[in-house]
């Protein structure tokens, strides 16, 4: 009976998330050019336009740049939170992780309001900065927890056998605790390219017409110009996003092995 | 001479007192083994030996120099933990090369060292495997080559042999006291095994409700413990209550519930009134009928036995329902239980407590 709900479940809710998706892909490959079924006959044109087209590659380009950047910052400020937060006390650890998960529950919508007004105040404006510092905020909380999960799993014997043999904390920490704490800083800093590579609300507030970003080009090419290049993209970002969450999952299992 | 000396060590937590007033005095190149219960704070003066806790008042002199103050990579200790603490992500080289390696040593004189102590705890082969991949007993050697590569002026060993199985335990004794021959350093070790503390120890540290209850070597805690805990905790024994009185025109002697006898050792029996006297079950030998050579007899069945091929070990139950244990010859066979039999010691191998 279990197993009859197990499997009823999990088909489900594959079902429900996955067909939308399916649906649409064969359309990329449609020769006619609206968004319609039945099928006219299959073609890679579309394919060819978008990595062709100076919209979209700019926008490939913009986002990876965006995402890379956003990375990069996310990782610092969520990687070093998480280390600080493992050196204070259990109350605090508890105040102060609800703190720097906090943005997570912000609507982005607020978030990218606020930035906007706030980066127009100090004069950033918008543009990359702007959109690099937004899309780390929303990218530190989940390297901050993805680092913190990893660090609470280290046997702090390890750290304790390290002082012993005469090492000092940093020397500890760059030889013990940062190599066996790697996959979740490599894990939480996948999660937050993906997440500022997918992120269209603060993007709109936020860029500017030379650093428009996939989510950006996309949105604007659904109201501007129904075609299958739009479908095509859809389809890119979805298979990146699951080339990421592969990589993500390999990286925490391989975390589990070497910490245990 | 002796070379750490640990003086009026006292440690709270909160309210509740962990240390009481711990003073041990370990001289160069001893093996010294704080022998205890769990929870006794045994482990807790070995992290204060070791750096990872502060203590409420006392000092830790070595040779000379109070190191109370020092964070424990300042120490110069080898420490074997518990569960190991390998490294991971390193290789059994690595591993071992590590404290030369913070060390700044030239890699000519890291690589000497790590194949000699690779040598010594007979790993050579493995060198280039990862610690997850070797047995209970290697991870205990690949750590414990790890904290004496560095030439540690004191080598702590915390509980060393817990995760091992009884037979790779008494072999890894057996090479600790090797090890510890060969190198001259001073070891302390941690355990609640009072078997492996007598394997392996010059001296014996009985740790009891955060104090030290007693300080000696394995035979003279055995033969001539000073207190009841002492007599319990260390080897099998038999304890009665009773009173020591001087009677008229004769000696001192001891009365309890079960028996009376003369009281051999003269010193103890200065101290009339309420005390204890310990029989050690190899003391006492089991008849079928008394015999009349000035031992004490006991009248008892046989509750249980445990046969072991060279001899057996008795429950006996005495006349007033307590439990006595005796080791029997059992060449001829064990005892039925509940067979009538006598137990017997005699009056000087016995051993009064304070």
């Amino acid at each position: 009976m279990s197993r009859v709900i197990y499997w009823g479940s999990v088909c489900f809710c594959t079902g429900f998330m996955i067909l939308p998706l399916v649906l649409v892909w064969p359309l990329a490959f449609n020769t006619s050019s609206f968004l319609t079924y039945p099928m006219e006959g299959f073609t890679l044109d579309w394919f060819r336009k978008v990595l062709t087209e100076p919209t979209w590659t700019n926008a490939l380009l913009n986002s990876t740049k965006v995402a890379i950047g956003s990375m990069i910052f996310a990782v610092l400020i969520g990687g070093l939170a998480a280390i600080g937060v493992m050196l204070t006390r259990r109350g605090t650890q508890m105040v102060l992780s609800v703190l720097f998960v906090s943005p997570i529950v912000v609507p982005t919508v607020v978030l990218g309001v606020a930035f906007a007004y706030a980066f127009g105040r100090v004069g950033i404006g918008g543009g990359y900065i702007a959109l690099m510092l937004a899309h780390s905020i929303l990218g530190a909380p989940l390297v901050f927890l993805s680092v913190i999960t990893s660090l609470r799993g280290l046997d702090p014997n390890l750290d304790l056998a390290g002082a012993s043999m005469g090492a000092s904390r940093i020397y500890r920490f760059a030889t013990i605790t940062l190599p066996l704490a790697a996959p979740g800083f490599a894990a939480g800093a996948l999660f937050a390219f993906i997440t500022s590579f997918d992120e269209v609300v603060m993007a709109l507030f936020l860029a500017d017409p030379g650093s428009t970003t996939l989510p950006i080009a996309l949105f604007a090419g659904l109201r501007d110009r129904l075609e299958p290049s739009i479908v095509v993209v859809a389809l890119l970002l979805s298979l990146m996003s699951l080339v990421v969450l592969v990589l993500i999952n390999r990286l925490q299992k391989r975390g589990t092995k070497t910490v245990l | 001479m002796s070379s750490l000396e640990i003086k009026n060590i006292c440690k709270h937590y909160g309210a509740f007192q962990a240390l009481h007033d711990v003073s041990l005095s370990i001289r160069k190149g001893e093996f010294v083994t704080l022998l205890g219960p769990s929870g006794s704070g045994k482990t807790t003066l070995l992290k204060i030996l070791a750096g990872f806790e502060p203590v409420s008042s006392g000092a830790i002199m070595m040779e000379g120099r109070d190191i109370i103050s020092l964070p424990p990579e300042k120490r110069n200790f080898g420490l074997v933990f518990q569960g190991y603490a390998l490294f991971p992500h390193m290789s059994v080289y690595d591993n071992i090369a590590y404290p030369l390696r913070v060390r700044r040593r030239p890699k000519a004189e890291i690589d000497e060292r790590v194949k000699a102590l690779l040598e010594l705890v007979q790993l050579g082969k493995y060198a280039g495997r990862k610690p997850q991949e070797l047995s209970g007993g290697q991870q205990q050697r690949v750590a414990l080559a790890r904290a004496l590569v560095f030439k540690p002026d004191l080598l702590l060993l915390d509980e060393p042999m817990s995760a091992l199985d009884k037979k790779l335990r008494h072999d890894l004794q057996e090479e600790l006291r090797d090890i510890h021959s060969t190198l001259g350093t001073t070891f302390i070790n941690v355990t609640h095994d009072q078997e492996e503390a007598m394997h392996m120890s010059d001296r014996i540290a009985v740790v009891n409700l955060g104090r030290i209850e007693a300080y000696d070597t394995a035979h003279a805690l055995y033969r001539k413990p000073k207190t009841r805990f002492v007599a319990e905790f260390v080897g099998k024994s038999n304890i009665f209550q009773g009173r020591i009185s001087s009677e008229p025109g004769n000696a001192c002697v001891f009365t309890s519930a079960n028996f009376k006898m003369p009281v051999i050792d003269p010193v103890a029996a200065m101290e009339a009134g309420n005390v204890s006297l310990m029989v050690r079950p190899e003391d006492a030998d089991i008849f079928t009928a008394p015999v009349t050579d000035g031992r004490v007899f006991l009248s008892a069945k046989v509750a249980s036995s445990t046969y072991s091929g060279d001899r057996a070990l008795y429950t006996l139950t005495l006349a007033d329902g307590t439990h006595f244990i005796a080791y029997g010859n059992a060449r001829s066979g064990v005892h039925a239980n509940g067979a009538d039999v006598f137990a017997g010691f005699a009056p000087e191998n016995t051993i009064l407590l304070g």
